[in-house]
């Protein structure tokens, strides 16, 4: 009964600050939409990243067949019931695409493509239309996958049947491939199409590089929190330690695109690829430059090293919390700069976190109550019991 | 009477399991385990302390990717200052992937030798394997008592019991 209520109250709480925070967000996006729409854009990129990470982490786990992970399935299956909601918060970006003079995206402002030869050159790819049906078609194949994956699941709640998962395995190898290709392009689309100048072909792997690094911190604290309320008595310290495993491995792939793609650029020292960083190393943006490189490398790196730390609950989950703060500071560095000289930052960017997170926190818990946590007729259940 | 090396075979890993851990309960001591691949869990049923060989990692890393960025800062930034494309002459962002090279290879060759030396491995050493450990079965020695290593063995379902000199 108290554990019910106190359910109730977080839920109360989540509902009222994604209220306050999103009514706040809203209200900037009517006053001053550049910089209302741009928070949108960062905290709804980040909201879809981390429902479609459910759904990679899920299909990754699924083609090796693994078996270590089937106590989380459900949290990674639950991460992917939210794309929907996702979708349609990256869906309300296009209303500023479309709005003309203050769309955040250069390209998309009248006249700028009759009077800019290297943006007139692209033409064929961004203009508005093809834009739409691409975000569109990206999304709908994703919703798509995630219903299959997550469908096959709860079939398998019901029969049992192991051909469920054999399938899973089937769709998951087709998803990871569709995913790759279209995660790619929505990173291009979204993101990369705010400084149409400027162009890096590794941006779409170091976007997925933080998409697998944020959604493990996110998986990890889901489960810490979970577990500590006693919700989750299956997740042990081996689930814990194997998860921060993934933690430390995909911090440091994250690092080594970002290096990657800084120093290409750096060395080369292009006009066209250079403004990108002249924009972030200087000036206003510098700390948060650096601050970035921290909280995604450096503090994960080396606070994981240590095995007895890796097994530590609160410990991890503390960690797992910095790495979902550096990457919304990565996603708005990635963001923002390409329409303000000095960073903004302020109570647009706090009640669109607030209202974000207390958005995701409230419907992600109201999954939690409507499915069962445990897949109990899964094949590989016994194995990621008995994880050792 | 004194205490001979005693080894016990098992036919499964649950059973290794069992035994290390009743062995350890029943005060007698376990000199080592065998086994044909990583059973998980047996640190923890022989009790041993974290291994040290992580430190040998971590430190070998530092101090190969350190010495190798040293090397990097003085030849092309001091001994003899060279332009190269109108970059610093300390340019870090250059010198990172060379630096996380070094460290990489040195932290696993130090590793794998700091291994060979702590296990006494060398070329040329002459061992003679238990039977099948390699294989399918899986063995624990005790140090014990003759009869009471037996007994204990026999307690356990061991497949096969010899004494070792």
């Amino acid at each position: 009964m108290t554990s019910a209520g106190k359910t109730m109250k977080t839920q109360m709480v989540a509902l009222g600050v994604a209220v306050l925070g999103l009514g706040g967000l809203a209200f900037a996006m009517f006053q001053n939409p550049q910089w209302g729409y741009t928070n949108l854009l960062v905290c709804a990129f980040f909201f879809v990243t981390l429902a479609a990470g459910g759904l990679v982490l899920l299909a990754l786990n699924t083609v090796a067949k693994a078996g270590w992970h089937i106590v989380l399935k459900r949290v990674f299956e639950n991460y992917a019931s939210l794309l929907p909601v996702g979708a349609l918060l990256i869906l309300l970006t296009l209303v500023n695409l479309l709005s003309g003079e203050n769309s955040i995206y250069e390209w998309a402002r009248p006249g700028v493509m009759e009077h800019d030869h290297l943006l007139h050159e692209k033409a064929a790819y961004l203009n508005s239309p093809f834009y739409v049906i691409r975000m569109v078609v990206v999304l709908v194949l994703w919703l798509l996958f995630s219903l299959r994956l997550r469908g096959l699941s709860g079939a398998q709640d019901k029969d049992g049947l192991v051909e469920r998962t054999n399938q899973a395995v089937r769709w998951s190898t087709g998803f990871l491939v569709c995913f790759a290709l279209t995660f790619s392009m929505a990173s291009f689309d979204w993101i990369m199409g705010l400084e149409a100048h400027w162009f890096s072909t590794v941006f779409g792997m170091y976007n997925i590089a933080g998409l697998l690094s944020s959604s493990v911190a996110a998986v990890v604290l889901t489960c810490v929190l979970l577990h500590k309320t006693g919700w989750f008595p299956e997740f042990r310290i081996p689930h814990l330690h194997d998860l921060a495993k993934l933690l430390f491995a995909f911090c440091t792939f994250w690092a080594y695109l970002w290096f990657c793609q800084f120093m290409l650029i750096w060395y080369g020292n292009l006009p066209e690829e250079g403004i990108y960083y002249i924009r972030r190393w200087h000036e206003g943006w510098q700390p948060l430059f650096y601050l970035n490189f921290a909280l995604n490398w450096l503090l994960p790196f080396f606070l994981l090293l240590p095995r007895p730390l890796k097994r530590s609950p609160n410990y991890v989950a503390a960690i797992a919390l910095v790495v979902l703060l550096g990457r919304w500071l990565d996603i708005y560095l990635m963001v923002v700069p390409a329409n303000f000289v000095l960073p903004p930052i302020g109570w647009v960017e706090l009640s669109a976190v607030l209202g974000f997170a207390g958005l995701f926190v409230f419907l992600l818990q109201r999954r939690f109550q409507k499915v069962p946590l445990i897949a109990k007729k899964d094949p590989y259940l016994q194995e990621s019991l008995n994880l050792h | 009477m004194s205490k001979v090396r005693t080894v016990g075979w098992f036919e499964q890993e649950t059973q290794i399991l069992d035994a290390t851990k009743a062995a350890r309960k029943a005060k007698l001591r376990v000199v080592d385990v065998y086994t044909p691949y990583a059973v998980h869990g047996l640190d923890e049923a022989m009790g041993l302390s974290p291994s040290m060989l992580t430190w040998v990692c971590f430190l070998a890393g530092l101090a190969g990717g350190g010495s190798m960025f040293a090397l990097m800062i003085y030849t092309s930034a001091m001994a003899w200052p060279l332009n190269v494309g109108g970059k610093p002459f300390a340019s870090v962002p250059a010198f990172i992937p060379v630096t996380f090279e070094a460290a990489v290879l040195c932290a696993a060759l130090t590793t794998v030798l700091a291994f060979f030396v702590r296990s006494k491995l060398f070329p040329g050493k002459k061992v003679v394997p238990l039977e099948r450990v390699t294989d399918d079965r899986f063995a624990l020695e005790l140090l014990a008592e003759p009869g009471e290593a037996r007994s204990f063995f026999e307690r356990q379902g061991a497949v096969a019991v010899q004494e070792v000199p």
